[in-house]
């Protein structure tokens, strides 16, 4: 029996992490914006964070190529300037991760923010502090249910992508290729053993952060 | 010294309020969704008006001319919310200290300390809003608020969050401590003339968006300036009259068969008049009385309340509501005669219903 790589475990748990952080450092802000605005630029932002919920992976894969790829003013103004490449690198795996998952932290925290009750927010206000400390002492505290719930989903989806990982990071064993593609690997080569270990591996992350969400509602409704 | 004068599109109707005020506690009385709650929340800056101006101790809030609008964090305005508003994720110590947060650690923790024992929250301040009751609660909120020393002080009907046994003895307390530890402006709105009437000292009726002038609540109870503030503060016998005599003191008007004499008011009426009088100013006297306005009556319905009765009556053709007393036998009908108090009732001039 061959030794089990462990190189795609790693690098998918490196990639979730460092893509729900980004998401939530990015997405937070947006789904603020997008609870407490209306008009068109509003609803032209939502639908469009909404998005990648509904491509498939392959397309919004595409897209990414499109647009960031070496052909493209973005991927040729990184390389040429900044000598970064995206594509079929560690970073662009980040990047088609996050922009796969970063939805759900959006919709599930927008959804918390819409919940909080006006008055809370306007008694605040009459109470002396801007909209920046507002933001950290009531709106979050109150809605970190929704927060945390949605980041977990974030971390789960970009834990499981498949293709649009593939289509911006490749396939290169011990570079881009994230658990899903290394079972993928694994399968195609007939290696059986490594395929059941890792789909044992990645069965047990999914078991063990839906049991931690449960064991913290439970204690939320206790407290 | 307070200067409100607003105008803003609500859809279905324009508010349009314009009062002042020097001191004291103001009820803005009116029925539901007429702007009352809206006037509140437009002077705490929670929505900028479409025109006018307002003004707190000579301080501009918001101005339409001079493109003034004053966020509220910067207004000073206290605000005890129909439904507190209390943080849910603080405790009462951390609520009560939120407004303060720019003093020293030492001061804030002397400060809300102080507060709690004013509020009567002794012992309370680790439990969270929802372990407290309806009145304990309010007192939290009272308490957050006024620790910021506020300019001017908004509730917005406090006491209809309450169950109705709890309320009055809330009420008494709510006034005691305000007048125990706040000497600035109250705006309290109610729909209820009840309430307003033991808290506050002056009462402006709001009807559709508009208001009527501010007026001392005895004034505004003796002497209603128009049909609205009648009905909303609780008259419910209107006639329809017009005058057929008049004496140095008493005009003599007719309704229908029912002819009565009434006190001349202090501004002459004149033309098309309606007069009211209250259901607990009518009287039953026995049938031999000698006064005037004395009338025989045939009994309609009698409706038993929880603190007195109410007789509806027919006195020569007009429906009255006569409010009486639980221990007021009336035995045979024919026995009594009903009493109109020619002081008691007012004139009101016909289709006086618009502004001012």
């Amino acid at each position: 029996m061959d030794s089990i790589n462990l190189f795609p475990l790693y690098l998918s748990l490196a990639v979730s992490l460092c893509s729900t952080l980004i998401s939530l450092v990015i997405g937070l802000p947006i789904a603020y914006f997008l609870s407490c605005k209306r008009g068109r630029v509003v609803n032209f932002l939502d639908t469009l964070t909404s998005l990648p919920i509904v491509l498939p992976p392959t397309v919004l894969g595409y897209y990414l190529l499109v647009l960031l790829g070496r052909q493209s003013p973005v991927g040729q103004f990184l390389e040429n300037s900044l000598g970064i490449m995206l594509v079929f690198t560690p970073v662009g795996v980040v990047i088609a991760a996050t922009i796969v998952s970063i939805p759900y932290l959006i919709k599930s925290s927008k959804t918390a923010f819409l919940e909080i009750n006006e008055d809370y927010l306007n008694a605040a206000r009459l109470l002396g502090r801007n909209e920046f400390n507002i933001f950290l002492t009531i709106i979050i505290p109150i809605s970190w249910r929704g927060i945390v719930a949605g980041l977990t989903m974030c971390f789960m989806r970009a834990l499981g992508d498949f293709g649009t990982t593939l289509m911006i990071g490749g396939n290169i064993p011990g570079q881009t290729s994230t658990m899903p593609i290394a079972i993928y690997n694994a399968l195609q080569a007939g290696n059986k053993d490594m395929a059941n270990m890792l789909v044992l591996i990645m069965t047990g992350i999914a078991v063990m952060v839906l049991f931690i969400i449960n064991s913290m509602e439970q204690k939320v409704k206790r407290g | 010294m307070l200067e409100v004068s607003i105008e803003h599109n609500l859809g279905s109707f324009n508010l349009d309020v314009s009062f002042s005020l020097n001191k004291g506690v103001l009820g803005l009385l009116g029925s539901s969704g007429c702007g009352k709650s809206m006037t509140l929340k437009t002077i705490a800056g929670f929505f900028a008006p479409d025109n006018g101006e307002i003004k707190l101790n000579g301080e501009i809030f918001y101005s339409s001319k001079q493109k003034i609008n004053l966020p509220s964090r910067k207004r000073k305005i206290g605000y005890v919310f129909q439904n507190y508003a209390l943080f849910p994720h603080m405790t009462v110590y951390k609520n009560i200290d939120y407004g303060i947060k720019h003093l020293k650690k030492d001061e804030r923790y002397k400060k809300v300390n102080e507060m709690i024992t004013r509020m009567q929250l002794e012992g309370l301040s680790n439990h969270y809003p929802s372990q407290l009751s309806g009145g304990q609660q309010q007192r939290t909120a009272l308490a957050r608020t006024l620790i910021a020393e506020p300019d001017l002080l908004l509730l917005d009907e406090p006491f209809s969050a309450l169950d109705a046994h709890v309320k009055q003895l809330l009420e008494i307390e709510l006034i005691e401590l305000i007048k125990n530890s706040y000497n600035g402006i109250v705006l309290l709105v109610t729909h209820d003339i009840e309430e307003a009437y033991r808290i506050c000292d002056q009462i402006m009726i709001i009807e559709k968006g508009m208001n009527y002038p501010v007026m001392g609540k005895k004034d505004l109870i003796c002497h209603p300036p128009n049909l609205t503030a009648a009905m909303i503060t609780g008259c419910k016998n209107f006639l329809d009259v017009t005058l057929i005599d008049e004496s140095d003191e008493n005009l003599r008007l007719q309704s229908g068969r029912l002819i009565f004499d009434a006190v001349k008011p202090v501004q002459p009426v004149d033309g098309m008049m309606t007069a009211g009088i209250r259901a607990h100013h009518l009287s039953f006297v026995p049938k031999d009385s000698v006064n005037d306005n004395n009338y025989a009556v045939e009994v309609v319905e009698v409706i038993e309340g929880v603190y007195s009765n109410t007789i509806i009556v027919n006195c020569s053709g007009c429906v009255l509501r006569v409010e009486t007393s639980k221990t007021f036998d009336f035995g045979m009908p024919e026995e009594w005669l009903l009493h109109i108090p020619a002081k008691r009732v007012f004139l009101i001039k016909r289709d006086q219903r618009d502004k001012h």
